[in-house]
């Protein structure tokens, strides 16, 4: 496993400093520019590594997924796409800016502007309505309560929930909640969506509504998604797929032929150790 | 963010929490009364003081005779006959002062008619009318001419003109004072409490000759009862003590070593105990209000530092979404400024029931000022911003990749 791992890897790392070369040699722009970030995180004066020196170019309009299991850096990395937590090292340009030099006041504005989150537990502020919910990045942006409303129930009419913008989060589905979570995401217009296991709380059935909404905005609105997940049947709605392992990217590529990649990786792994079946679901994002 | 949309934030949050949002509230409540009753009982205290002292006349200053001494035994002072109406008329011509006027005072029965009753009858030349600031509502007061020629004529209270002559014109009437009729020929203005405990509607006056030669005889035909003094203003009271003790005790040949055989008591002075006294419970008040509030704000830091925590998941989101550090610091101060000036406003509402209350005993007019509420609400924000402003701070402070990993 640790043979393949290692090609595997350094074929990655191959294609990780072409492709983006290629897709931005055309009008598409880089909306992300990652560059040797590293990660750790100081605890009682032992340091732990998360990221070893990602190198990640996304160009406007892709669809992305990041797989990894727990461990693998993916959460680390995803915030960092989101400006939610800063690299150690290397550099990180979102949009052209280099987000490493940016105060937290300006990371505010960076978030507020330019992605939409959408988290696995939905994060709605349960004490507000829906279309509050859904209005709130624009109440940040110092748009006009009556402004940010109307466009908060454009958005919510957008994913068939306008009728229920007086109701509270907690009376709604999970499924109708993680709409109520996208039309936020993409109430200020952002050109980027990060979706961290948007997935994860909900049933088969809402999950493929929700990843095809997602496929739907990428695909007619031009907005880049960056998925995180760990199921190679959310990351299959993607175009493109990232694996990392350890902190490392471990692949980078079409998501069709990555996922190919990944069921043959765990077919070798399940025949040499047959008894590894009691392993965690998780292991199936390896 | 603008500011109307923190503030509806803020009475959402207090709204969610109401118990506990009224529980913190209390400390407040209770302080901003004690303020507010503190203000409004010294502001009243102040008016009810100078009121009084309206009615007393200002600076002004009794000069009594001293003690008589019998075998060795101190009478009541006012019992030696110590002070004649020559001392008063020395006195009056002191720099220091505005004037000086004798008095006789004697305990008459007055009728008019079948009607009757009993009052203090004060034997007085005009400079009395000017030292105690009196004003003559109907008719006129005394002249000179009817001090020297000893005239049987009265000024009269307002009170006792309305019980005796009712509607009619009371000028030209005459009332019997102990059996000896008087003319009227005036009706004082105003009424109110004296500092000797008589009421100036109930005042009987007559020319201080008429009074010795009928009322009030005596072995010492010069003598008088008090002197009334009035300095020249405030400033000029400790002088005006000073000199009235030198003319006196020269007057009267007192040696170094003697004590003095009269006494002067300073009608400020006793106003002020009373000043004192009311500066000494709005002192108390203040004093319940500031521990109070310095409690209550404890208190909101503390709820609002456990409100930051159960929040911490919301304030991830909210900086995710887009809220710089500035607007979670606002968001969270706003909310301990709302709840204290919530606070504030019950105060208020308590502390004007409280001032009602009062009133309505009839001993003290309470009146809660425009000035005592924005006071109040000054202090209410105050309170809410220092105490509010390290969670808030704190809140502003978190990283939002921790926030959102909190459970």
């Amino acid at each position: 496993m640790v043979g393949i791992n290692m090609v595997t890897n350094m074929d990655a790392k191959h294609k990780a400093i072409n492709q983006p070369v290629a897709l931005s040699s055309a009008q598409t722009q880089t909306l992300i520019d990652i560059r040797k970030v590293t990660k750790s995180y100081f605890s009682g004066g032992i340091e732990t590594q998360v990221l070893f020196g990602i190198d990640l170019l996304v160009p406007q309009g892709d669809f992305l997924a990041v797989m990894g299991q727990s461990g693998s850096g993916k959460s680390t990395l995803m915030n960092i796409f989101g400006c939610l937590d800063q690299a150690t090292s290397g550099t990180y340009r979102l949009n052209g800016v280099d987000t490493l030099t940016l105060s937290r006041s300006e990371l505010a504005t960076i978030r507020n502007r330019t992605i939409g989150f959408v988290f696995q537990s939905f994060n709605l502020i349960k004490r507000m309505s829906v279309a509050e919910n859904v209005a709130l990045p624009l109440i940040y942006a110092g748009v006009s309560r009556d402004k940010a409303y109307k466009k908060a129930l454009v958005e919510l009419e957008r994913v068939g929930l306008k009728e229920y913008a007086k109701r509270l989060p907690n009376q709604l589905s999970g499924g109708q909640q993680q709409r109520v979570a996208i039309a936020r995401a993409l109430v200020a217009d952002p050109p980027l969506i990060l979706a961290d296991e948007p997935t994860g709380n909900l049933d088969t059935q809402t999950s493929v509504e929700i990843m095809r909404s997602l496929q739907q905005l990428n695909a007619e609105r031009g907005i880049t998604i960056l998925l995180v997940t760990h199921e190679p049947d959310i990351a299959a709605y993607s175009k493109r797929l990232v694996r990392l392992k350890d902190g490392h990217v471990l692949y980078d590529g079409p998501a069709v032929e990555g996922l190919q990649q990944l069921a043959q990786s765990h077919e070798a792994h399940a025949q040499a150790a047959p008894a590894s079946s009691y392993m965690p679901q998780d292991q199936s994002g390896d | 963010m603008n500011f109307l949309q923190v503030f509806i934030e803020a009475f959402r949050s207090m709204n969610a929490n109401r118990l506990r949002t009224s529980l913190t509230m209390l400390g407040i409540i209770i302080g901003i009364t004690s303020v507010v009753m503190m203000l409004a009982v010294g502001e009243s205290a102040k008016k009810f003081i100078s009121k009084e002292l309206e009615v007393l006349g200002s600076n002004l200053m009794i000069v009594s005779p001293g003690a008589n001494r019998t075998q060795g035994v101190r009478a009541r002072t006012g019992t030696a006959p110590s002070l004649s109406v020559d001392d008063a008329l020395a006195l009056n011509e002191l720099t220091s002062l505005n004037g000086a006027a004798p008095a006789l005072q004697g305990f008459f029965q007055i009728a008019v008619g079948n009607d009757n009753t009993n009052s203090a009858v004060l034997g007085i030349t005009p400079e009395m009318f000017k030292v105690r600031n009196w004003k003559v509502d109907q008719g006129n007061c005394f002249s000179d001419s009817d001090i020297r020629g000893a005239a049987r004529m009265v000024v009269i209270g307002k009170k006792l003109a309305e019980q005796f002559f009712y509607k009619t014109n009371p000028i030209g009437q005459f009332v019997r004072i102990d059996n000896v009729p008087f003319q009227v020929v005036g009706v004082l203005q105003g009424e109110g409490r004296m500092f000797d405990g008589g009421d100036l509607g109930e005042m009987v006056l007559i020319p201080i000759t008429t009074a010795r030669a009928t009322l009030m005889r005596s072995p010492f035909p010069s003598n008088v009862h008090y002197v009334v003094v009035q300095a020249k203003d405030d400033k000029s009271l400790k002088d005006a003590d000073q000199d009235i003790k030198d003319m006196l005790r020269d007057r009267h040949h007192i040696k170094s070593e003697q004590e003095d055989d009269f006494r002067i008591d300073n009608l400020a002075s006793i106003a002020e105990t009373g000043a004192k006294i009311s500066a000494g419970l709005a002192a108390m008040l203040g004093a319940i209000g500031a521990i109070s509030l310095i409690v209550g704000g404890i208190g909101i830091m503390n709820i609002m530092l456990v409100s930051v925590t159960e929040r911490t998941r919301e304030i991830g989101i909210r900086m995710a979404i887009g809220a710089k550090p500035r607007d979670v610091l606002l968001q969270f101060l706003t909310e301990a400024v709302v709840i204290c000036l919530v606070g504030g406003v019950f105060g208020i509402l308590l502390a004007s029931a409280g001032a009602a209350a009062i009133t309505s005993t009839g001993k003290l007019d309470v009146e809660i000022g425009f000035g005592a509420m924005l006071v109040a609400c000054g202090f209410a924000s105050f309170v809410g911003i220092f105490f509010g402003f390290y969670p808030a701070r704190r809140a502003s402070l978190l990283l939002p990749v921790d926030c959102l990993r909190y459970e």
